[in-house]
């Protein structure tokens, strides 16, 4: 086994977790204020590629200066399905939601597949080439830059949810929803704000996973969309601190287990690759905790 | 009034049913025709065995897993041990069953959005294991199936459709007696609230596994019977769609209801194909995604529930 190999693997992880904590944030926070999920995060992801792919093709900057339009042209989308969707069935139960959230993939995955077929679209980033060289270690620069965004907007997101006036409010809506209406709180506002935000973090992800080198097509957003629910779910739904922690050891996890499995194999002299089965691992990591705690590692709140 | 609006509804049952025998007679063969119609058999019965899940409070959003799992073990045992169909597509019944309740143990302490995640992850790894096992499940390309009637026989599209037929009023009618014993009655119970029907004395655990167990069976006997309808299987058994195909269906017709996935997937399908035959591919699943979500937001209880509403609109006009 070689260390630096490792250390790459370890840093491919790092990028992925980035991907699914940006998406799991937005879900977790829709979740906090409106005990909604909405199953179609996936489909936003890929509005968002989509809206920075059209955007880079008629006007060739820099792609990422696109990521914060591609944000809010999907935050106004998520705005439009907030008030139209959801928020007339809010309270009619579980299984609504959820079946409404599916109507919703349906119409987006297939309504992109109609007006911009089902070719995969990709953008040439201006550091494509660009590798950091750190002793033997070789990093691409698109994988550092998305860490780093990922990083700034956390932070950002972080101080927005604890020292602005409307951060508190969307905190205290997820906390009591009538003890904030109570207390003056726009409510509605705050489900509107949350959807917002949170379709904003999902196009950032899919602006950023695009950008990175990775194909864009109309079907993209339901494997990074499981990937998330694991998270959420591993992390305990509604927990910030949760969704990093756990977005992060399955991005790591996914890459690095079958390099490991591939070196154990090989010591008893097979060659095999275990890539194909990254999926199955998230899935696996979510059974087994899900087994050992119904609710999640860091969720205690029994809803 | 309620007996007779029951009897309605069992008699409508009846001449439905008098009228999918006659169909071939009326319409002559047609293989396009009987082919849409054994799909929309297979379909019936799938949607309602998930509807059957649902009755507990468990929409699972993979069912399209337990859908092919029956029908590549029917196909694998078909195909290794030579014998005929009939009889595999029972073991893919009971290995779809199997896994069902594995799946069913880690679900049943879940609330619904975990499960749904679940259950939709799964889908997609079970996607996984089969293209990665190519040595036994022929990894993209798929394997092939032997058909229910053998080719050579003249006629043969009949015959499939007189079994599927044949097969799907014995499944619907388990499913029917199933909801209407106390087996229903608990599964009810448990889905309105599972602490009150846990304080009543009912099993919860164990009656969420048999939901789990009995919809994943005739979830894998209506994949086994499609897949040797086609004869030949590919991964894309568990495409996204195949999952939400029985959603829709149930959804669309009336949930929770013995009737609703029967006319839900005659509709939905009816328009699929019509449209299709319009020439309209990603157009037609665009409209079915609106009528998913206008259903939901405006007529909850489904199509069933129209003539009840247009009934209700009169009398507080009259």
């Amino acid at each position: 086994m070689d260390i630096g190999v490792l250390i790459q693997i370890l840093v491919w992880g790092i990028y992925a977790g980035c991907i699914y904590i940006l998406l799991a944030i937005g879900l977790n926070l829709i979740f906090g204020v409106m005990k909604v999920v909405n199953f179609a995060h996936g489909e936003l992801l890929m509005l968002g590629a989509y809206a920075a792919f059209w955007i880079y093709t008629f006007s060739s900057i820099n792609p990422y200066l696109i990521v914060p339009l591609s944000m809010l042209l999907i935050a106004i989308l998520g705005i439009f399905i907030e008030r139209l969707c959801f928020r007339p069935i809010m309270g009619t139960g579980k299984l609504n939601e959820i079946f409404l959230s599916l109507g919703l993939i349906y119409l987006f995955q297939n309504l992109v597949a109609f007006l911009w077929s089902t070719n995969s679209r990709y953008i040439r980033s201006p550091y494509g080439e660009v590798v950091v060289h750190i002793g033997a270690i070789k990093l691409p620069l698109d994988y550092l830059i998305i860490i780093i965004v990922t990083i700034v907007f956390l932070i950002a997101f972080q101080l927005f949810m604890k020292k602005t006036t409307t951060g508190r409010a969307m905190r205290a809506t997820s906390q009591n929803r009538e003890a904030a209406a109570l207390m003056g709180i726009n409510v509605e506002r705050m489900d509107m704000l949350s959807f917002a935000l949170g379709s904003a973090l999902a196009a950032a992800a899919g602006s950023l996973w695009l950008i990175s080198g990775q194909m864009a097509n109309p079907y993209m957003g339901a494997i990074p969309a499981i990937k998330a629910f694991a998270v959420v779910i591993i992390g305990g739904l509604g927990s910030i601190p949760g969704a990093i922690i756990a977005g992060m050891t399955l991005g790591i996890a996914e890459n690095v287990v079958p390099y490991f499995m591939q070196a154990l194999v090989a010591v008893f002299g097979y060659e095999m690759s275990f890539t194909g089965w990254k999926d199955t691992i998230a899935f696996l990591i979510l059974i087994i905790v899900l087994i050992l705690r119904p609710t999640g590692i860091f969720g205690e709140r029994g809803e | 009034m309620k007996l007779g609006r029951l009897s309605i509804k069992a008699y409508l049952g009846i001449v439905s049913l008098i009228l999918a025998v006659l169909i071939p007679l009326i319409l002559g063969i047609s293989h396009y025709l009987l082919t849409v119609l054994i799909l929309m058999l297979v379909f019936i019965m799938y949607a309602s065995a998930w509807n059957l899940l649902a009755l507990s409070g468990q929409g699972s959003l993979g069912h399209a897993a337990f859908f092919g799992i029956g029908g590549y073990t029917s196909a694998i045992i078909a195909n290794s041990l030579g014998i005929s169909p009939f009889a595999t597509i029972l073991a893919g019944g009971f290995f779809a069953a199997f896994i069902g309740v594995l799946i069913g143990l880690t679900c049943v302490r879940l609330r619904e959005w975990f499960l749904a995640m679940v259950t939709f992850g799964f889908a997609i790894i079970v996607h996984t294991v089969t293209t990665e096992l190519s040595w036994l499940t022929g990894g993209w390309d798929g394997i092939p199936a032997k058909k229910l009637i053998p080719v050579t026989i003249p006629n043969y599209i009949l015959y499939e459709y007189y079994l599927v037929l044949l097969i799907t009023v014995i499944v619907i009618a388990i499913i029917y007696l199933i909801m209407k014993s106390k087996i229903g009655l608990a599964l009810e119970a448990i889905r309105e609230n599972e602490l009150e029907a846990k304080v009543m004395g009912i099993n919860v655990t164990k009656y969420k596994l048999m939901a789990f167990a009995v919809s994943a069976f005739f979830t894998g006997i209506a994949g086994a019977l499609e897949i040797h309808h086609f004869g030949y299987i590919t991964p894309e058994v568990y495409g996204i769609d195949i999952s939400f195909w029985p959603i829709i269906y149930c959804i669309s017709g009336g949930l929770l209801t013995i009737e609703g996935p029967i006319l839900g997937t005659i509709l939905i399908t009816l328009l699929d194909e019509s449209l299709k035959n319009f020439g309209w591919t990603y157009e037609r699943y665009i409209l079915i995604g609106l009528i998913l979500i206008l259903v939901v937001r405006f007529l909850p209880k489904g199509f069933v529930s129209i003539p009840e509403k247009i009934k209700s609109k009169l009398r507080s006009h009259s």
